[in-house]
């Protein structure tokens, strides 16, 4: 738990772009690394965080509770809340100072292209738990171009991802 | 509060580290009420959806072993990864046509997400590629 505890705060630090960005790193370190789950049950501990209400950084109290229990699942969110936390406590102050400086658009601009391609990269893996094939494909590929293309709740492209499941996979 | 400034409030929260609403809740929790304001808009924000994300879980967890349950939820997660790309296409609008920063974006995609390489080692190399970019109006 620990282990959880200070990895998840250095997660925490270098979430910028937000949780989806770090999201590969975590299933990086929970699968492939400590090996506390499949890469299923990964994606399915996603799932149940997406389809509940609420910020999307609650996985990390699932995969808490995964690995260590109802603890787990509170050190796991509040480690990966409180350093950015205190950091944007901290940087909020210094929000009038650094608005309108130069370098902060450049930072802004310079972030773009990282985060697209960070978030890119956990849609991926999240997506491919048992490595790509057309199953895991159309629905990624057909959720990705009804967020894009539509105004749909994503509310209904993941029941309508469900019921892809069942229908390939059941 | 002006939507100008909700809109810059949102951008700061958007590139500094954390939950993007957890950073809201947080600076806009301190310009009002201080600490105490900052503490109560954050734990408010996820004290209700934590017991709802429990509450799923365990009956997920209750259900798990029925492969079509199991099959459901897989399919929910696929989904919900296809949500993650399509939120990275919308991201990409004002990057298009641009090479470099498509190029550096796709760097990052192929070595994280196929490559499995650490974010600890992608990150802090593509911010300076990116920095010294963006400084020579590359980016």
């Amino acid at each position: 738990m620990l282990q959880l505890a200070i990895y998840f705060a250095l997660l925490s630090l270098i979430s910028v772009g937000g949780v989806p960005a770090v999201m590969p790193e975590m299933q990086r370190l929970v699968v492939d690394v400590q090996r506390w789950m499949s890469a299923a049950e990964f994606t399915q501990l996603f799932a149940v965080a997406q389809a509940a209400p609420g910020p999307n950084v609650l996985v990390a109290a699932l995969i808490g509770w995964k690995v260590a229990g109802f603890a787990g699942g509170l050190v796991a969110l509040g480690a990966m809340c409180g350093p950015s936390a205190v950091l944007t406590w901290w940087l909020g102050g210094y929000w009038d100072s650094m608005r309108d400086a130069p370098w902060r658009k450049t930072f802004q601009r310079a972030l773009v292209p990282i985060t697209v391609g960070m978030i890119l990269a956990g849609g991926y893996v999240l997506a491919t738990p048992y490595g790509l094939d057309w199953h895991n494909a159309l629905i990624a590929l057909a959720s990705a171009a009804a967020l894009y293309a539509t105004r749909l709740n994503p509310l209904w492209i993941l029941a309508a991802g469900g019921i892809a499941g069942a229908l390939l996979f059941g | 509060m002006a939507p100008q400034d909700f809109a810059e409030v949102l951008a700061l929260c958007q590139f500094l580290p954390g939950p993007n609403v957890g950073n809201m809740s947080i600076v806009l929790g301190r310009r009002w009420f201080g600490l105490a304001g900052a503490t109560a808009a954050f734990l408010g924000l996820m004290a209700l959806p934590f017991f709802w994300v429990f509450g799923l879980a365990l009956l997920y967890s209750e259900w798990a072993a029925h492969p079509m349950v199991r099959a459901v939820v897989t399919g929910v997660g696929i989904a919900g990864g296809g949500l993650f790309i399509g939120t990275a296409l919308k991201l990409a609008k004002p990057i298009q046509g641009k090479w470099s920063a498509v190029a550096l974006a796709a760097a990052c995609f192929a070595l994280v997400g196929v490559g499995r390489v650490s974010l600890f080692i992608v990150l802090p190399v593509a911010a300076l590629l990116a920095w010294f970019a963006a400084r020579r109006g590359v980016l």
